[in-house]
């Protein structure tokens, strides 16, 4: 078999990209996607069900659900972004630096990231937004600062992989500085599994945000988010289920998505880890 | 056999003696930081004690009562010892004692987190065993796909499903609410199955892919080889030898995985209104109620950590060459 391309892989990545995409488009032109504004009032319509007007239904107060999980998007896609990057960026200094320096700092910095990651992710989440304050920023910093340790292991691994190689013991003998080999040397070979790591970190970045919003902790109504969007919605899952449903769906495409784009880019990137 | 080459007893010692320490390690620091974040937390206990009319006076004396005037590190140090010597502290807004709820919800989350990983393994294990059989063959990608969908659902909004369906549109379940197993052991579990299943569900995405991995890998292995060899039918083969092979790889992940239950208790004690331990600290959060808040959020973490320290330990002493292969 060797070489050959596992096509059902392959289209699975295919699907999670064409899903990603599509979601990222939406975030983007939201305003131009969505039919209503999120915060359009139609006191003729409360709950309403799918209708013409209103394709997936209207919530508690008349908005369009569409509109509003459409909007919602723009939120979750970059706290998502933006939590991933702090993670990928702070999490790899971290661990380059403790696998290039080594001794003292590589046993301070990985001893402390030790502990962060033994935390329990979503209690972390919960006490950081609560010590932080209840806001869309502060959902990025708190999901963020949880990534950070994971990217650092890595990092740190991958460095130590890095060093042990010639081009980096040639680099030191012609008295290359230590900015110029991280830079030139290391990180370009390290890149490639933080990058398979950073789309699993998306992925799951989403789901934390739901989850704080639907707790109470992230964005704060009325804007829409996904997760305020589903606990809003329990209130009237007899009458009208569709308020919790959409939101719920949407998230559950869009972390597939990004999952599958993960799957796909762990395969192309480390051949091993194919069965 | 000089010093330099220290036996296989002398080195699994200092492994468990390093890991003891990095766990007491954890301890120390994990206390710290919770404390310190939970200190900073906005909006005063005070304010949310005494409401929003109180006089600054009465602030100033709820905060002298409570100690909470004095340095962060003189009142760290207070928490700390008094919680080592097991006082948890009484609650800013009603006064009672934290310690003997603690223990009251720490059962709750058990339970709950117990029959959730019941769930999981319920599902994971055959599963996984039937797709590693059937490698590569439609069944297994059947249920390699359902794996990943199962891993794309949060157990929020499955929970939310799950009412709809179930207590909804069939009226088969009660909505949420908790009655302890000794009061009523029938109505206990009836409450237990749909929080059970929202996290066991979710949970089951990871556990599949371990289970199959690791009986794809002892499939190919030498021994199952040989037992084909001498003519040990399908049967045999799978459940006396592989199984139990896999198993033991599979049992160090799932561990971790059933601490990792124990810890993301709180959104679905929230939905089921289970008084558990991540309701404790949501509840603790609302009323800045920093005893509630630090005893729960605390005992989450320590069992977490203990949980994991366990598994380190059990996998040390069960299989010595991963001490060395930790050291190479």
């Amino acid at each position: 078999m060797g070489r050959e391309i596992n096509w059902p892989r392959w289209r699975l990545a295919l699907i999670g990209g064409v899903i990603v995409l599509t979601v990222l488009l939406v975030a983007i032109f939201a305003p131009q996607v969505a039919p209503y504004g999120p915060l359009d009032l139609d006191v003729a319509q409360m709950l309403s069900p799918p209708t013409a007007a209103h394709p997936l239904g209207t919530d508690e107060l008349g908005r369009d659900v569409l509109s509003r999980a459409i909007f919602a998007t723009r939120v979750s896609m970059q706290v998502a972004f933006t939590a991933a990057l702090l993670g990928l960026v702070v999490g790899t200094v971290i661990g380059v630096l403790a696998a290039y320096f080594g001794g003292w700092l590589d046993l301070v910095l990985m001893r402390f990231m030790e502990v962060l990651f033994s935390f329990p992710a979503i209690l972390l989440a919960v006490v950081l937004m609560a010590a932080l304050g209840t806001s869309v920023f502060n959902a990025m910093l708190a999901i963020g600062i949880i990534f950070i340790p994971g990217f650092s292991r890595l990092a740190r691994a991958a460095t130590q992989a890095v060093m042990r190689q010639q081009y980096v013991e040639a680099a030191q003998a012609i008295g290359m500085g230590h900015t110029r080999i991280i830079a030139r040397e290391v990180l370009p070979n390290i890149i490639a599994p933080l990058l398979v790591e950073a789309a699993a970190a998306f992925s799951y970045a989403i789901l934390l945000e739901s989850m704080l919003s639907f707790l109470g902790l992230g964005a704060q109504p009325p804007d829409p988010s996904w997760g305020n969007m589903i606990s809003t919605g329990r209130g009237f899952m007899a009458q009208a289920p569709w308020i919790s449903v959409v939101p719920g769906c949407a998230i559950f495409l869009t972390v597939l998505g990004f999952n599958l784009v993960g799957d796909g880019l762990r395969d192309a990137f480390d051949p091993h880890l194919r069965d | 056999m000089g010093p330099a080459f220290p036996t296989l007893t002398e080195s699994i010692m200092t492994a468990l003696v390093t890991r003891l320490l990095s766990f007491l390690f954890a301890l120390v620091v994990a206390s710290l930081l919770l404390f310190v974040a939970i200190k900073v937390v906005p909006g005063t206990a005070a304010g949310a004690a005494l409401g929003i009319d109180a006089t600054p006076q009465a602030i100033a004396r709820f905060n002298a009562t409570h100690g909470l005037d004095r340095p962060v590190y003189v009142q760290y140090l207070e928490w700390a010892s008094n919680t080592l010597h097991g006082d948890f502290g009484t609650s800013f807004q009603n006064g009672v004692d934290v310690g003997p709820e603690l223990g009251r919800r720490f059962l709750v989350t058990l339970e709950l987190a117990g029959l959730a990983f019941i769930v999981a393994n319920l599902i994971a294990i055959p599963l996984g065993t039937w797709a590693a059989l059937r490698h590569q063959r439609a069944s297994d990608s059947i249920i390699t796909t359902l794996a990943t969908l199962f891993g794309a659902v949060p157990s929020f909004f499955l929970a939310t499903l799950l009412i709809l369906l179930l207590t909804l549109r069939l009226k088969l379940l009660p909505p949420g609410g908790y009655i302890p197993f000794s009061q009523d052991p029938v109505a206990n579990l009836r409450l237990m199955v749909m929080p059970a299943l929202s996290l066991g569900i979710v949970s089951s995405a990871l556990l599949v892919r371990i289970m199959r991995a690791a009986m794809i890998e002892v499939m190919s292995s030498d021994f199952i080889r040989t037992a084909r060899a001498k003519g040990a039918p399908q049967r045999v083969v799978v459940l006396r030898h592989a199984i139990r092979n896999a198993l033991s790889t599979y049992l160090n992940v799932a561990a971790v995985e059933f601490g990792f239950l124990f810890g993301s208790v709180v959104v679905i004690e929230d939905i089921f209104r289970i008084p558990g331990l991540g309701s404790f600290v949501l509840t603790g959060i609302l009323n800045r109620d920093y005893p509630v808040l630090l005893a729960s959020a605390l005992s989450i973490t320590v069992f977490v950590l203990v949980v994991n320290l366990i598994v380190d330990v059990a996998v040390q002493l069960l299989d010595p060459r991963v001490t060395d292969k930790k050291a190479a």
